[in-house]
């Protein structure tokens, strides 16, 4: 427990972590409020209306859910991948090994702090699109009364879920590449290459992207397909939900797996 | 292979020099010694238990400053020992506090340690080592980057630490710093141990002044230093004859301690002998350089076992 709030601390004095989520925040109010500004000249354009319902409530939380894991769940790759690879780059993984501490546990804790961290943020990156989607409506003339949709709310902690769900994985995936390399910068560039090679891939290969981990990790959620192209995240080809659910949790317990067995078996230097 | 057989003893509550050129083996003994690395064969003994991969907890006891000093640059120096007192061995809170007292940061303690001289962060570390109170100190080059307050500083602190018990085992290039402060060294060459004993002991037979006589002098200059009970003998020459014209002024070595130099050069010119030259270096430099110039490579992975105890 000493090592989680250790961990903990460590990640919110960070200024990755505060870049990361700020960052997230910062694109998705951008995207956002350029809709709700322009919203006018949208509407009377092809799939215009289809625009629009990005910022029309209450369809309008599942995009966001879903822009937050897109975009998030690329951020989140980087971010675990950063403190991954840092722990080997600035040696720290080596002082806590040399006092005695569990490699494996010290890595899985570390993560465990992450996961953490990306849960809080998705709320955060969440609770700010709302407001922000809110704002874009306003601006753009449409209608919010469907912001107290109650329908949607009891739908939602499962989605939370869900969406942590992805992320986790995902991060574990960026986590254990830059433990494999031992490096921050490696792990963050593997990390974008996979979430665009994916999103390349999937134009011709879309039943095998699928089941890759930002794929499986988007479809952990269903959304609109009219609108799906327009939240940020990968939408070529989809997995069911509860499918999802299963590879989500291959890659997640497969990555955290192969990170564990190659820190215990390490030769750890610097 | 980094090692071959090495066997080391390390008594309790002593400091140890570890002592070898670049490349001998002495951070690859630390690595082994603090479960960074693991032998590719044979046995690790430490605190006089065997050491393998599920004893990590051995380590509780041990405190280990290994290469360089590793801290999160974005976090202070008092931060950096708390989220290090997290890890490994159960650390009193107040222990911080007193570790960062005991290196002289408590002042700079709140200071990202970014901000930290390459001293600074050599002193964090050896305060991040002592963190558990540990019965054997493993520090890699401690001295790198101290001035020469913070060296006086630090031999304080580890003399110290072995005068109540603790047993100090440092890793050194700075032979000087060592002779000063290690009651036992060891020396590694090639992966090998080739000398290891109490440091009056081994320089006791180690000692030598040399002093530049004239060639026909030499003989003479031998049979006056016999009775201060030293065999001289001509540098270079096996036989301790001048072996020819290039030693018509040559170098005279007297196996004594250099503490005694003045002795010699008295002796020689009460015989009417004037030395033109006279020099008493550092005798662990000479029996380092001696001891290390000519060790074999390693054939085989090795064992590096420590074992604290009486020294016999």
């Amino acid at each position: 427990m000493r090592l989680l709030v250790s961990t903990l601390g460590k990640l919110r004095s960070r200024l990755a972590t505060w870049l990361t989520i700020g960052l997230l925040i910062l694109l998705m109010a951008l995207i956002y409020l350029a809709v709700g500004a322009t919203a006018k000249d949208t509407a009377t354009r092809p799939n215009g209306q289809a625009v629009l319902l990005l910022i029309t409530f209450p369809g309008a939380y599942a995009l966001i859910l879903g822009f937050v894991l897109g975009l998030g769940g690329l951020f989140v790759m980087a971010y675990a991948a950063a403190i991954a690879g840092s722990e080997w780059t600035w040696g720290t993984l080596k002082t806590a090994v040399a006092r005695g501490e569990s490699r494996s546990r010290y890595m899985m804790t570390t993560y465990l702090g992450i996961a953490l961290v990306a849960g809080v943020g998705m709320l955060v990156a969440f609770a700010v699109g709302v407001l922000v989607t809110f704002l874009a409506a306003k601006l753009a003339g449409v209608s919010t009364d469907g912001i107290t949709d109650t329908s949607i709310f009891g739908n939602l902690p499962e989605q939370f879920l869900r969406g942590w769900y992805g992320l986790v994985e995902v991060g574990a995936v960026g986590f254990t590449v830059a433990t494999l390399a031992r490096s921050q910068l490696a792990g963050v560039g593997a990390g974008i290459g996979i979430y665009f090679a994916g999103s390349f891939a999937g134009l011709f290969l879309p039943d095998v992207v699928k089941y890759l981990p930002f794929a499986a990790a988007n479809s952990l959620i269903a959304v609109d397909s009219s609108t799906a192209g327009a939240s940020g995240g990968q939408t070529l080809a989809r997995l069911d939900p509860n499918m999802a659910l299963l590879v989500v949790g291959l890659w997640l317990v497969g990555s955290l797996a192969v990170t564990a067995l190659f820190t215990e078996r390490a030769e750890i230097s610097g | 292979m980094a090692l071959d057989g090495l066997d080391l003893s390390v008594p309790s509550g002593v400091v140890y020099g570890f002592l070898g050129p670049n490349g001998a083996g002495k951070t690859t003994t630390m690595r082994l010694l603090t479960g960074l690395i693991h032998p590719d064969g044979g046995s690790i003994e430490l605190l006089g238990r065997p050491f393998g991969r599920r004893d990590r907890r051995r380590l509780f006891d041990v405190g280990a400053l290994v290469e360089s000093p590793a801290f999160y640059p974005y976090l202070s120096g008092r931060a950096n020992l708390r989220t290090l007192a997290a890890s490994g061995a159960p650390t009193p809170k107040h222990r911080v506090e007193e570790v960062l007292e005991l290196v002289g940061l408590k002042e700079r303690g709140n200071d990202k340690v970014s901000t930290y001289s390459l001293g600074m962060k050599q002193r964090l570390g050896i305060a991040g080592a002592l963190l558990s109170d540990p019965k054997l100190l493993l520090l890699d080059e401690p001295a790198n980057g101290l001035d020469p307050a913070g060296i006086v500083a630090m031999r304080d602190t580890l003399r110290h630490l072995a005068s109540v018990g603790k047993t100090v085992f440092i890793s050194s290039h700075l032979l000087g710093e060592v002779s000063q402060l290690a009651d036992v060294v060891g020396i590694i060459a090639a992966g090998k141990l080739v000398r290891e004993g109490p440091i009056e002991t081994l320089l006791s037979g180690e000692g030598q002044v040399r002093v530049r006589v004239a060639a026909n002098e030499i003989e003479r200059a031998v049979a006056t230093l016999a009775p201060l009970g030293v065999a001289a003998r001509v540098d270079g020459s096996d036989d301790g004859r001048p072996a020819g014209p290039a030693n018509e002024i040559g170098w005279l070595v007297v196996p004594i301690e250099p503490s005694r130099a003045a002795e010699v050069n008295r002796a020689l010119a009460g015989a009417g002998i004037y030395a033109s030259g006279l020099e008493s270096g550092s005798d662990l430099e000479s029996l380092f350089l001696e001891l290390t110039s000519a060790a074999p490579e390693p054939s085989a992975a090795g064992t590096a076992p420590i074992v604290p105890g009486n020294w016999q």
